[in-house]
């Protein structure tokens, strides 16, 4: 048996699950770079798409992207160590230095072995496998591949690039969990805290913009009749035990209080996919122990195509009514795989800090995917009424 | 937390014949079967080639790692006796590739590839559409151990009344080029630390096995083994090399968490990938652990060949087999050890009995990514290997 996982079973039964507490974050997307740079789009409720037509030579279904075109790694990183980064692994690692920026825990080589990575993604960067395997198929004989970029086209390098720039020996895990990513990472992240193998954590996740990707969010939208363009960006969190955290006399910047996903039939007009979401909706307030009209804004999913934003918003309506304010993220960031649900937790975090009126104002994250994926968080949050930790 | 249930796809066939093969120092290794070893540089591969017989179109449909992976989560659920339709039953893959070659296939071949394919969620879902939740766990070559410690994770805290950690991998092109790049010359077969070893090959197969709380078995159930802990954790040192400080502090996590000193374990299944970054490094690490009298040390890859996502519960499952038929298997392909790891207990040459209790299984990724797991056989369990 588990010894540390044994002593934690008694008390972490399954209604009364570990809390997170987010001490501090940092955000790359379509809005900008930065907590401000998003909190600003979501204040205006618009953020423009960029122009993505310089970016690559390879054909693009659109000439425009929630994009960051101007990003370079070294910009922010310095050239040191950064030369081989792919885009996926360069907009992770600026969203973990600012996310190590941004939090007041103290991170020492005591606290590093302690430390890991739960990194969320779709495919990793799909670029730079396609890249590496059309090189594979084109090259002269033999094969004269760059054997120092084939650690870019595994799907765990960003984690792993991470851990070695910030030295975190703790676990270090990257969940191929699409549009479910982000809530994916959470729950891991909470059992991995619960059972003792980690102290903190950066848990986010990442995608990056590549005709690869541009090409998967046209075909996704045509399905349905959506016109969302596609994004890109990281959103990092470091996050540890909530009770900890408040034991210590540290305030944090949110709790997790639930996490709860499913997998459910794909959407059918037997109004199947709604109950999916319904069910995890529910189950989250559940666990959380709290009322519905106790949450006053949803981060939905806002997919961009009709059935399954009509979906989504029956799902809500159904356990939370009308009430609570919507915040559609992806209108300001784009179609953005495995982010997208990072950029919603963002979103959220990011309105709650200059604003004190909200502290302690419940907010839920809503997760729906194509494959019939469902999710729901329950969030509560805080200001910091001197803009840093006080 | 208990193993109820078992099973494995590899070149050399199921758990059984895998482990008989094993004994009788016979590798798997063949001719390549997956692109142009000219081209590649690449010659052998450890290919599971029984799977295709029946079925002449697979020549043009892609090759899954799903399609293994979906028979062996199914025979692992019928060995256990558990029922998805009845329990709650989770799942977690462990992969390296996910279906990578599957798309090259796509790419160059023009082989039919639905987007949904490549999840693994449909393959389970085809074969136990009842569980409750399909994780992946993109985690290199240490992928099927962290797949097994959140299992372990699950069950503790009450999400599942059983899940089942499992693994797959099959071989890519690109993959294969990356190693005719790097590899000294063209490896005949995967030799774990032998001074005169070419590198690392590919093996490529699925494993699962079923996980339950051991206070919850059946009356008269008899578990396969005891899983007593899974350590995870990173180097944090370089994307490809091995660390011994991260190695052997993933070790010592492990033992930790399990509640075992080193004395008290009696074989170690090594990660062992015959190439020159790990297998001096794990020497080390093994060393500085156990000291010079440290347990037996065995490997599969030299039979099997490297199998990426998979590798670790392979290791787990042989590890289980060996201490169940009181017999260690060599480790195949090993004529004269490392001068690194020439003070380990290293089996090579036959099998050696044993009355180990306790084993040790080893799992290293790129990333720097360790999985060590601790797991200990069942007392009276009959001999011959579990089945």
């Amino acid at each position: 048996m588990t010894a540390t996982a044994a002593q934690l079973s008694a008390p972490a039964s399954s209604t009364t699950p570990l809390a997170l507490a987010i001490t501090g974050f940092g955000v790359l997307s379509g809005a900008g770079i930065g907590i401000e740079a998003l909190a600003s789009a979501l204040a205006a409720g618009h953020s423009p798409t960029a122009d993505v037509s310089g970016m690559f030579e390879d054909p693009l279904p659109r000439r425009d992207a929630h994009a960051l075109v101007d990003f370079r790694v070294r910009d922010h990183l310095g050239r040191k160590g950064t030369s081989f980064f792919d885009r996926s692994t360069s907009l992770a690692m600026v969203a973990c230095e600012e996310a190590f920026a941004d939090t007041d825990l103290e991170v020492g080589d005591a606290s590093r072995d302690r430390m890991g990575i739960t990194l969320g993604t779709t495919a990793g960067s799909a670029k730079s496998t396609s890249d590496y395997s059309r090189d594979t198929f084109v090259q002269e004989r033999p094969y004269l591949v760059n054997p120092l970029l084939f650690p870019n086209a595994v799907m765990n390098c960003a984690a792993g690039q991470a851990a070695i720039r910030y030295g975190l020996k703790g676990v270090n895990a990257t969940i191929a969990g699409g549009h479910l990513a982000m809530l994916n990472v959470l729950r891991y992240s909470r059992n991995l805290i619960g059972c003792g193998y980690a102290d903190a954590l950066l848990a986010g996740c990442v995608e990056e913009f590549s005709p690869q990707s541009a090409w998967a969010v046209h075909y996704a939208q045509r399905t349905d009749g959506g016109r969302l363009a596609p994004g890109e960006g990281a959103a990092v969190f470091v996050v540890e035990s909530a009770a900890a955290v408040r034991a210590a006399g540290r305030r944090p910047d949110a709790e997790i209080l639930a996490v709860e996903t499913g997998v459910y039939d794909p959407p059918g007009a037997d109004g199947t996919f709604v109950a999916g979401l319904t069910s995890c909706l529910a189950r989250a307030l559940k666990r959380a122990g709290v009322r519905p009209d106790e949450v006053t804004a949803v981060a939905t999913a806002a997919n961009g195509m009709p059935r399954f934003d009509e979906a989504e918003e029956a799902a809500v309506t159904a356990v939370l009514g009308a009430g609570p304010e919507r915040l559609r993220v992806k209108d300001l960031t784009g179609e953005a795989f495995s982010a997208s649900g990072a950029f919603q937790l963002a979103a959220l975090l990011a309105r709650h800090r200059t604003q004190p009126a909200r502290d302690g104002e419940l907010s839920v994250i809503t997760t729906l995917g194509a494959d019939g994926a469902a999710g729901a968080a329950v969030v509560r949050g805080w200001s910091r009424a001197d803009g840093d930790h006080g | 937390m208990a193993i109820t249930g078992s099973a494995m796809t590899t070149c050399l066939g199921d758990l059984d014949a895998t482990f008989r093969a094993l004994l009788e120092g016979r590798s798997g290794v063949g001719p390549l079967r997956c692109g142009d070893p000219e081209k590649l540089n690449v010659r052998n591969g450890y290919v599971i080639t029984d799977a295709e017989p029946d079925a002449p179109h697979l020549a043009d449909s892609p090759r899954l790692a799903a399609r293994w992976l979906a028979r062996t989560v199914a025979d692992a659920l019928a060995d256990a006796g558990v029922d998805p339709a009845r329990r709650r039953v989770a799942v977690v893959v462990g992969t390296g590739l996910r279906e990578l070659r599957a798309v090259e296939q796509w790419y160059a071949d023009g082989a039919e590839l639905r987007l949904a394919q490549l999840h693994f969620a449909e393959a389970v879902r085809s074969v136990a559409p009842e569980v409750t939740e399909v994780h992946t766990l993109a985690n290199a070559c240490a992928a099927s151990g962290y797949a097994l410690a959140l299992a372990a994770d699950l069950l503790e805290l009450g999400e599942a009344d059983a899940v089942v950690a499992a693994g797959c991998d099959t071989m890519t092109e690109s993959m294969l080029a990356m190693i005719g790049r790097v590899g000294t010359a063209t490896a005949d077969m995967v030799r774990p630390f032998d001074a005169d070893r070419d590198g690392v090959l590919l093996g490529e197969g699925a494993v699962a096995v079923v996980l339950e709380r051991a206070d919850e078995l059946r009356d008269g159930q008899r578990p396969l083994a005891l899983l007593r802990g899974v350590g995870v954790g990173c180097d944090a040192h370089h994307e490809t090399a091995p660390d011994p400080t991260g190695i052997v502090a993933t070790i010592r996590d492990a033992h930790d968490r399990a509640g075992v000193t080193p004395d008290e374990i009696g074989l170690v299944v090594a990660h062992g990938t015959s190439t020159a970054l790990n297998d001096p490094t794990e020497a080390a690490a093994l060393l500085e652990t156990f000291g010079a009298d440290g347990p037996v040390v065995t490997g599969i890859k030299g039979a099997v060949g490297h199998t990426s996502g998979g590798a670790a519960l392979m290791s787990l499952l042989i590890a289980v087999a060996a201490m169940d038929a009181g017999l260690v298997p060599p480790v195949v392909g090993l004529r004269m050890p490392i001068a690194e790891a020439a003070k380990l207990g290293l089996v090579y040459g036959e099998a050696v009995p044993t009355r180990a209790r306790l084993a040790q299984v080893n799992a290293f990724g790129f990333g720097g990514v360790n999985a060590v797991t601790i797991v200990e056989a069942c007392v009276g369990a009959p001999l011959g290997g579990p089945s």
